[in-house]
């Protein structure tokens, strides 16, 4: 639905955007995550047809953006960073406007009007004029503009901002019922929101790519493999091997070891690698269970393997995952 | 709706929540009719026209055109509506096309209102119609390259004030161009071609009430120009 092509973009001698490529489909809701100045709004600028961008290609159903700018606008809505709103208007005359603009049927505005008004909570507000509105309410009647026309592709620069919880819950939620039947692109510097509402991730950092991906792929990823908290229990005095598989995953000072009477209880957390590409052993034999079987591999399940064939047995498996949180701090630094 | 009407619509719906439309045609009537009444002195006059009426217009429209113009790209673009005109569906020109209808409207309004001026005085003695028609076609054109010149300016400029001042300055500029020829000695062609340029040179055509066409190619030149620069600039900034 969407796709962007080896974009770049200064602005005099910064590089705002800088060789960035993604492409998202079509009923998929797309997070753009990146600390303050990463590129973020130029990316949406590029894709609304507000800047154009140096070099690269940037296409929103398969039509390019400055080649068909007409067409592309019509499919698109768009809530740039700051509400753009004309004061002198009541909120009922800039949706009306927006409605024309938008080129909504004459007999349908009425409807879509309502529609937006509702769905942002705006009822209250309507008659006033926008120069009265709170932060709050501005934001919802720029939202409103946005999804007035009901646009095939909703470009959100930073929704939530200046919200307030409640209204933020509110407004996540109604991106989230838009997202099912249209595709989204937003951007943010709030993981929760990103963790919360988008599908897919793209990561930010000067202008670059620094990770894409599904928030656990992304945290699977740069975590170096997926982590788990294991614990075994095996027969005690039991086969060295499981003591060595154990801290070869995890590094000894993560193990802790307890014995029992009769059994040793093993805990550590490991960390498994995804498999290499090439493939590597499949034939996982009893005697060496390989840990990084490529085929259909799934690291809670390899571990699982691993330990029927060592003749252990799990009583506790956890998967740890590290929050996005921690991983923007780390990528974006 | 027609994209340029609706642009129409919005700018007007503009112009009269604003004081600024009130006060530039209140001033413009009530100056035009002083200067016409009490400085001209219209009635002490064997005259039966009303050149010394459109003839102060040009210098008032120095000012008062670019009071209209200043806000329509300045104001856009500082509080960022601009970002939402040009990414709805509108071609620059359209957008600079509407712009410039509005701002037109609302100088014909303000030229409609003047016309009590001729109601009154015409039963007084023998004008011409013609030549009533030729000084409101005439004016109308300059009003024309004075909008088209204004809103180009604030599609440059971010700040309203900045805007109008330039527009003035440059507006009085090529109004009184002809000025130059007249203090300067300057070859007999090239002060022909400056006093061509001036805006005021070809008005006093049209203040005879004369429809010269060298005067309204000028003019309408003039005024394409300026909205073909100020779609342009939209889309330069792009790749700002």
């Amino acid at each position: 639905m969407i796709e962007l092509v080896e974009v770049h973009k200064s602005y005099g001698s910064v590089k705002a955007v800088d060789g960035v490529s993604f492409a998202v489909d079509s009923g998929e809701i797309f997070g753009l995550l990146g600390p303050n100045g990463a590129g973020k709004t130029t990316i949406l600028k590029i894709l609304t047809g507000y800047h154009f961008a140096d070099s690269g290609s940037a296409r929103v159903a398969r039509q390019d953006i400055c080649s068909h700018p007409l067409s592309v606008k019509q499919k698109l809505g768009y809530l740039p960073e700051n509400a753009p709103l004309y004061n002198d208007f009541t909120v009922a005359e800039y949706l009306r406007f927006v409605a024309r603009a938008r080129r909504v049927p004459s007999e349908r505005q009425q409807r879509r009007c309502a529609f937006a008004i509702q769905q942002c909570g705006l009822q209250d507000v309507v008659q006033r004029p926008i120069a009265e509105l709170s932060r709050g309410f501005r934001q919802r009647t720029g939202l409103a503009q946005a999804i007035l026309h009901d646009p095939e592709i909703l470009i959100l620069d930073e929704p939530t901002s200046g919200l307030d919880p409640n209204q933020i819950l509110e407004i996540r939620r109604l991106i989230r019922t838009l997202g099912r039947s249209k595709t989204v692109i937003l951007s943010t510097h709030i993981m929760q929101e990103v963790e919360a509402v988008c599908d897919r991730v793209l990561i930010l950092n000067k202008g670059r790519i620094a990770a894409t991906g599904t928030a656990a792929q992304i945290s699977a990823e740069f975590a170096g493999g997926e982590r788990f908290a294991i614990s075994v229990i095996a027969p005690a005095g039991t086969d060295q091997r499981v003591f060595d598989d154990i801290e070869r995953l995890a590094g000894v000072q993560h193990v802790q070891i307890s014995r029992l009477e009769r059994t040793v209880r093993i805990s550590a957390e490991v960390s498994l690698e995804p498999p290499a590409a090439t493939g590597g052993g499949q034939d996982g034999s009893a005697a060496e269970p390989d840990l990084r079987n490529a085929i259909d591999y799934d690291a809670g399940a390899a571990l699982f393997d691993w330990a029927v064939a060592r003749g252990v047995r799990i009583a506790e498996l956890r998967p740890l995952r590290r929050s996005l949180e921690e991983l923007f701090v780390e990528l974006t630094r | 709706m027609n994209p340029i009407a609706v642009i129409v619509r919005k700018e007007l719906h503009s112009y009269f929540n604003s004081a600024v439309a009130y006060i530039v045609v209140t001033l413009f009537l009530a100056l035009t009719s002083v200067w016409f009444f009490a400085v001209y002195r219209f009635a002490a006059r064997d005259f039966a026209s009303l050149r010394g009426y459109f003839a102060v217009m040009p210098f008032l429209f120095v000012v008062l055109l670019p009071a209209i113009s200043m806000r329509s790209w300045a104001e856009e673009h500082t509080s960022g509506t601009a970002e939402l005109l040009l990414t709805m569906p509108f071609s620059e020109l359209q957008l600079v096309l509407g712009k410039f209808l509005a701002a037109l409207l609302l100088v014909i309004i303000m030229l409609a209102l003047t016309v009590t001026v001729p109601l009154t005085v015409v039963p007084l003695g023998r004008f011409e119609t013609g030549e009533i028609v030729g000084q409101y076609v005439g004016t109308l054109l300059l009003a024309c390259v004075g909008i088209s010149l204004g809103q180009f300016v604030s599609s440059l400029s971010r700040n309203q004030i900045s805007a109008f001042l330039i527009s003035a300055l440059v507006l009085l500029l090529i109004t009184l161009l002809h000025v130059v020829t007249a203090v300067a000695h300057l070859p007999r062609g090239a002060a022909a071609v400056i006093n061509h340029l001036s805006l005021l040179h070809h008005y006093h055509a049209f203040e005879r009430g004369l429809i010269d066409s060298r005067a309204v190619v000028y003019y309408l030149l003039l005024s394409v120009g300026f909205l073909y620069l100020n779609a342009k600039t939209l889309l330069l900034r792009k790749w700002s």
